[in-house]
């Protein structure tokens, strides 16, 4: 049936096919891996520091092993075994060690184990550590806090763009912006908590983990433990959400395998929701510096960005947003610096959109300031700007479709009814704001392996160890085989969260349909191909003799395009084959060969984005209006139209649910979201759902995707630019322009919460 | 904000006076109680520790591993189960307090294969992604018709607010709940 859900497909869009994994999930069947069935499991629970700089002096287990049914407690002193695997090669952070040295709130300093859940809980808190507690740095401004350049720490973020004298570009402007914007820490929280549940036969290990890369999260536990990779399988049929948060190893993986081996027994996992907030990453709070000049005209001449993020004190994580924003308008001279700001705290990581979130949300609300300044509307504004190539180094996008985007956006919401000067549109006691904001982000394309079976009665199966964590993996993967293998999608059983499967990169990035659909194309092509030589060289079949180039895969037949036909079975039979299996690693251009060896190994390099000969981005407009009330300052967002191009759509219901939810993202990021942290103790304040604000249904009303239809031959075999992290961007700005639009109030610092709008 | 989210989905413990703990007289909390617990229509005689949630019962001890642990703590709605047709969160029901009561699961409302109206919408609409909420959000939809507070979006809005859903499938999740409702109401006329 027709419904906003499943728009119809446009040029280059696949059909709205129904999630293929949709029975499994509204019948609780889909399993998730803390639903796995394990004989006769131990429960594992953590216990973890209160303080965030110190050491242990000494940890009381009296109390805890004296509890009924508590089977073994795993601190310091018992894992010395467990090695270290480096930060940014496998590991999500290098505070592995369960103590005695403590170098953040909420480090993993035991894990109490016992028959039941209960006992478990009941014993994990009777674990009376005693330290010698340091006073911790929080943040920004925290005495103590160590600052260096990123390109002189960050091996990933040696060169930042820069372009032309931007000192000189702004001295000669006649109208220069000078501003600062700040965003807060974030946690993913996804709705499924942090499980581990490991299981060893003999010398092999099995572990059933949420994850976004399996083959990465095999490789670091292997080598955590000192062992052999291949004795090592990690099952994730299904991730509760993730969002970045299950993409690198966290330190609990190895402490439950260590534990499931030391007791001979399946050892269970779920960490507490609190917990989540420490034992994984999060979204560092970030600052930055923004400098825009511009003539009368409104075309920009100098763009310099200087951000500042926070990582813990060991690890120099970084996003580095402007290699993105550098390249989105025609900035003239360009000039940026990014600084890491070491803390006492966890080592941040990607979450979703890492690097444009913050930078995006800077540069888009400068760009409404300096609109303003320049009296110009705000889509105008961009629209002199626009352009095909990049400031750095005159690259052309591969395609771009910005204005597109607005355009058909801009229609759709009325933008034109907008009256340019703030504060003067009101309905009854709200004050009204149209704002408008660009999202944007890059497009990656990593190597990935496919195993592919066709039977004779046109079943197939395909084996990919990508990941499926609400972006449809399952769905895509499943149409890409069903369209080049010529057979109905109900027809195809797709495997894949396995690393016993053939690899596909980590989940991030936005690369799994672009990567997965492109190795899975290139394995049914090598079965087309056979089946195509089967049937052109059989003397006595319907196709003997035609050329390959006129043949296709229908409805579980070889067909030529004057109609002749053979059926899979017959051909098979003359091949004298079962089944027809193949086997294909794609490299994307750009990588050599060797990305597929380390694939295997747990290491994952991608092109696209700012690198190359050419720039490739998703981009798309987001338009909301906001209200506030006059009298309370309540903020409500009634409506949002996003405008996205992304390439080729493999299937739009999928794409329409990741980027109805990525602006819900974007309006949680402009404001609910804030982990607040404590500066006394660099400790998290709200490590809980009811304290850490995500919007709720009651918060949310029209939410308006368009797709814009968009074809890139350049990004990848499958056409596919990747979106899954695209809506999230940018909202958060055009939240922030429409509330300055609606009220006169320029919101620097997210989120905006109603106090910040109390001022006269 | 999420602060609304305890407002809709209650604990048992609300009326849990009319439980009555088997192992009440041991006055160790960890003593395994025996009792009966009645799920999806069918009877599990059980003996565990008297202070495992209903939560814990139906995924650890009854391989019911539909119904999800977002929080443990109230605040999510992932673990949202009808008790007597009333939706609780399973995290807050102690089990032993769930006796002598109807336990619905997510596992439980599919009859001969064939969808409740609720999952069939929830397919419909694509009202998930990752399909970690969705038992809960499915149970509270159910019970969220059957009060009546499904009548308007804002309604369906406010009053499954109390389920959290991170990929944000909310408008997805309206619209279902929409399409269900006069379904549902065929469905119990018949
Ligand atoms: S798990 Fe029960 S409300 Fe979150
Ligand atoms: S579908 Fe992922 S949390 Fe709701």
């Amino acid at each position: 049936m027709a419904n906003a859900a499943a728009p119809t497909p446009k040029a280059n869009m696949g059909a709205p096919a129904p999630r293929v994994d949709a029975r499994l999930k509204v019948t609780g069947q889909a399993r998730y891996p803390s639903d796995t069935p394990v004989g006769n499991p131990a429960f594992a629970v953590l216990v973890t520091s209160t303080i965030a700089t110190g050491r242990i002096e000494r940890l009381d287990l009296d109390g805890a092993r004296a509890v009924p049914g508590v089977l073994d407690i795993l601190t310091y002193e018992n894992t010395g075994e467990l090695k270290g695997v480096k930060f940014g090669q496998g590991s999500s952070t290098s505070i592995e060690d369960l103590g005695p040295e403590i170098q953040q709130a909420g480090q993993i300093i035991a894990v109490v184990v016992a028959d039941t859940f209960e006992a478990a809980t009941d014993a994990a808190s009777r674990v009376k550590p005693t330290y010698s507690e340091q006073t911790p740095s929080a943040t920004f401004g925290s005495p103590g806090v160590t600052q260096e350049d990123a390109t002189k720490v960050s091996p990933q973020h040696k060169h930042l763009p820069q372009a032309g004298d931007a000192e000189a570009a702004f001295a000669g402007a006649p109208v220069v912006i000078d501003l600062e914007y700040e965003t807060p820490p974030q946690h993913h929280n996804p709705m499924e908590l942090f499980t581990t549940t490991c299981a060893w036969t003999a010398d092999h290990l099995t572990v059933y983990e949420p994850s976004q890369f399996v083959y990465g999260l095999k490789n670091g536990v292997a080598q955590r433990l000192g062992i052999d990779p291949d004795k090592v399988r990690v099952v994730s049929s299904y991730a509760g959400g993730a969002f970045g948060s299950k993409g690198t190893m966290t330190p609990r993986t190895a402490m439950i395998a260590l534990a499931a081996k030391r007791l001979n027994r399946p050892v269970k996992l779920v960490a507490t929701r609190a917990q989540g907030f420490t034992i994984a990453t999060y979204r560092a709070e970030t600052r930055h510096h923004i400098r825009l000049g511009a003539a009368r005209d409104g075309k920009l001449v100098g763009y310099s960005h200087e951000g500042f993020e926070v990582s813990s004190r060991p690890d120099p994580y970084v996003v580095a947003g402007v290699e993105d924003s550098a390249q989105l308008y025609a900035f003239g001279a360009v000039a940026t610096k990014v600084n890491v700001v070491h803390a006492d705290r966890n080592t941040p990581g990607y979450m979703r959109s890492p690097p444009v979130v913050p930078y995006i949300y800077a540069l888009e609300s400068a760009m409404d300031e300096m609109a303003q300044k320049l009296g110009m509307d705000p889509i105008a504004f961009r629209r002199v700007n626009d352009t095909m190539n990049s400031p750095i180094g005159n690259r052309p996008y591969s395609s771009r479709s910005l204005m597109t985007c607005y355009d058909q956006a801009a229609a759709a919401f009325g933008w034109k009814d907008r009256n340019p000067q703030p504060g003067a549109m009101r309905d009854g006691d709200w004050l009204v704001g149209y704002g408008c904001a660009t999202a944007v982000y890059p497009t990656h394309t990593g190597p990935a392996a496919a195993r592919v079976r066709l039977k004779p009665n046109g079943e197939a199966r395909v084996q990919i160890a990508a990941h499926e964590i609400g972006n449809g993996a399952y769905t895509v993967i499943g149409q890409m085989a069903a369209e080049r293998l010529g057979i109905d999608l109900a027809s195809v059983t797709v495997e894949i969260g396995d690393s016993r499967l053939p690899p596909a990169p980590v989940a991030g990035g936005s690369n799994t349909t672009a990567s997965s659909c492109s190795a899975v194309k290139k394995t049914c092509n090598l079965i087309r191909a056979r089946l195509f030589h089967a049937a052109v060289t059989a003397n006595d079949g319907p196709l003997a003799g035609r050329s390959a180039d006129d043949l296709m895969l229908q409805d579980g037949k070889v067909v030529a395009n004057d109609g002749a036909g053979e059926s899979f079975a017959d051909i098979f039979r003359r091949m004298g084959v079962a089944v027809v299996e193949d086997y294909a690693e794609f490299v994307p251009d750009g990588l050599k060969p060797q990305a597929i060896a380390d694939l295997y190994a747990g290491k994952v390099d991608m092109v696209g984005g700012s690198h190359g000969d050419k720039v490739m981005y998703a981009m798309g407009a987001e338009l909301v209006e906001v209200r506030v009330h006059v009298l309370t300052r309540e903020i409500r967002v009634p409506r949002i139209v996003g405008a996205f191009a992304a390439g080729r759509l493999m299937n739009t219901r999928t794409v329409h649910s990741q980027l109805m939810g990525g602006m819900i993202w974007g309006i949680s990021s402009a404001l609910h979201e804030a982990t607040e942290i404590d500066p006394r103790y660099a400790r998290y304040v709200n490590d809980n759902l009811a304290d850490y604000m995500i919007p709720v249904n009651a918060d949310v009303d029209q939410v308006q995707v368009i797709l814009v239809s968009e074809v890139d031959h350049d990004v990848n075999p499958a056409g596919v630019k990747g979106l899954g992290e695209l809506a999230n961007v940018g909202t958060a700005a055009a939240i922030t322009n429409a509330v300055h639009h609606a009220t006169g109030i320029r919101v620097r610092k997210l989120p905006i919460r109603l106090e910040k709008l109390l001022q006269a | 904000m999420a602060s609304v989210s305890t407002a809709t989905v209650v604990p048992a413990f609300a009326r849990a006076s009319r439980a009555t703990p088997a192992a009440a007289n041991s006055g160790d909390a960890r003593a395994p109680s025996d009792f009966t617990l009645t799920v999806n229509g069918r009877d599990h005689r059980l003996a565990v520790d008297s202070r495992t949630s209903l939560l814990d019962l139906l995924r650890e001890h009854l391989a019911l591993t539909g119904t999800k642990k977002g929080c443990d703590h109230g605040q999510c709605g992932a673990c949202t189960v009808l008790l007597d047709g009333r939706r609780v969160v399973s995290c807050l029901t102690l089990a032993v307090a769930a006796q002598g009561r109807a336990v619905t699961t997510i596992e439980g409302l599919a009859k001969n294969g064939e969808l409740h109206p609720m999952q069939q919408a929830f397919i419909d609409h694509d009202a998930f992604q990752c399909g970690y909420c969705t038992p809960g959000q499915i149970m509270s939809a159910i019970a969220c018709v059957n009060e009546g507070h499904a009548e308007t979006d804002a309604d369906i809005r406010e009053y499954m607010s109390g389920n959290l859903c991170r990929c944000a499938a909310y408008p997805n999740i309206v619209a279902a709940v929409r399409q269900a409702r006069p379904a549902m109401k065929t469905a119990s006329r018949d």
